[in-house]
């Protein structure tokens, strides 16, 4: 093109986010105020069929007590009683083991596994080597002419990742910028620095055991980032993240 | 019914019953007339088939017509509301017994109370303002990155601001409290719906 040449480098660079698979701890006014809400639901109900056949029976039990003849049943009938009920129901529930809200994963803080911290939003770092740095970042890849900024954070992507990765990238437009100026030894006037554009995506295959994973990565929450991202660039980062 | 063609053997017989001679009852009016004491009272059948159709037809036209503007009548009228089950307490809930029986609430008690919602409205409202504050730098971001973006190549940028047709619609599952048990085996079984479905 007949436009001068600018002197910023782009890049690409994918922020891949494992969306969380549990809810979230209550914190302590949320419980308070559920409790209350269940107090206040209770207070103002009725009785339910199951609770007027629990008090019935009730009734019906102190009487055959208290007086000496059996009333109008049988005394081969068996009946089966709203407790019994209530009690097989609890038997049952006991009985059911549900998977842990903490897994080993959490237990033995291994961060590149993706089981770990399942109630909250867990990023994508990769080790890239910048110049002579081998630095912690989004995994990035420089934009080559022809092809959309949104194309160059997938190819990111799919460098680190490989091919059949299923994620959604939310939106054409970048999430943010991290600009840098090249150390003085090899900036240039057609050389400046560089300009690092964010993209979002969600990831959505469910395990990525067919990922052939090249470089060092982890899988890291909102708060972990700072231990090892770079200040200014975490920075930028944290402004588009959620949590 | 007028007799509007009258046959001549009708008419020679009105002439000669007028006057009541005795030859009256030796004569019949008509060989159509079959006893003799009792007067004409069926007119040959002749024109009789061509007043039935038309009479008839008429008749049943405005049958029809009738019949339509009934049918009008009725689709014009404002179809049946169908009724809200939820809306409607059926009447076995409202009987007497079903009134719950609590002790009633202590001073201490609502005062705990009156409290606590104070409590959570406050913490509701910095959580409210925690989130908007997060999504204005959101977008604060965005639009900077579009901003630079816009400085290096127009091109990349209006590839940047083009509405991404895929994004929407987004489905996705939700958080459950436990995470999925891996093999587990859910009991067998059929549901069966037994909603009312109305029809208007």
């Amino acid at each position: 093109s007949a436009a001068a040449r600018r002197p910023w480098k782009l890049f690409g660079a994918m922020c891949l986010l494992r969306l969380p698979r549990i809810t979230q701890p209550l914190e302590k006014e949320e419980e308070e105020m559920a409790a209350l809400m269940g107090q206040i639901e209770l207070e103002k109900s009725h009785y339910s069929d199951h609770e007027i056949r629990k008090l019935e029976e009730e009734e019906r039990l102190k009487r055959r007590k208290e007086s000496l003849y059996d009333e109008d049943e049988a005394p081969g009938k068996t009946v089966v009683m709203a407790q019994d009920l209530e009690d097989k129901w609890e038997q049952k529930f006991l009985q059911f083991k549900a998977a842990p809200r903490i897994t080993d994963a959490d237990k033995s803080n291994d961060r590149t596994s993706l089981n770990r911290k399942l109630d909250s939003n867990l990023m994508l770092l990769v080790k890239q080597k910048i110049g002579t740095q081998e630095l912690w970042l989004l995994p990035q890849v420089e934009w080559q002419p022809g092809e959309t900024l949104r194309s160059t954070a997938e190819r990111a992507m799919a460098t680190v990742l490989g091919d059949h990765i299923q994620a959604k990238v939310l939106g054409n437009a970048p999430y943010g910028i991290y600009k840098y100026k090249f150390p003085r030894a090899i900036r240039t006037e057609d050389n400046m620095g560089a300009k690092v554009f964010f993209f979002k995506a969600f990831l959505q295959s469910k395990d990525l055991s067919q990922a052939e994973l090249k470089a060092d990565y982890l899988w890291v929450t909102k708060k972990e980032l700072g231990d090892y991202l770079k200040l200014e660039y975490l920075k930028k980062v944290n402004r588009f993240l959620l949590d | 019914v007028a007799a509007e063609t009258v046959s001549p053997h009708a008419l020679c017989s009105f002439s000669f019953c007028s006057s009541w001679l005795p030859q009256r009852a030796l004569l019949r009016g008509s060989h159509w007339q079959s006893s003799l004491l009792v007067l004409r009272t069926s007119l040959p059948v002749r024109a009789q088939p061509k007043k039935k159709k038309k009479v008839d037809v008429k008749r049943e036209q405005a049958q029809k017509d009738r019949m339509k503007k009934k049918i009008k009548k009725l689709e014009k009228a404002a179809p049946e509301l169908i009724p809200i089950e939820d809306f409607i307490t059926p009447l076995k809930y409202s009987e007497s017994n079903r009134v719950r029986s609590l002790p009633t609430l202590s001073p201490e008690e609502s005062e705990r109370r009156v409290l606590l919602l104070k409590k959570w409205c406050f913490f509701k409202q910095k959580q409210d303002e925690a989130e908007k504050k997060a999504i204005k730098t959101l977008v604060e971001s965005q639009q900077e990155a579009l901003k630079e973006l816009r400085l290096e190549s127009e091109e990349l940028y209006q590839a940047a601001i083009r509405r991404d047709e895929g994004l929407f619609p987004f489905e996705r599952d939700g958080p459950s409290y436990t995470p999925p048990l891996p093999g587990y085996d859910p009991p067998e079984g059929k549901c069966v719906d037994i909603t009312k479905v109305y029809t208007q």
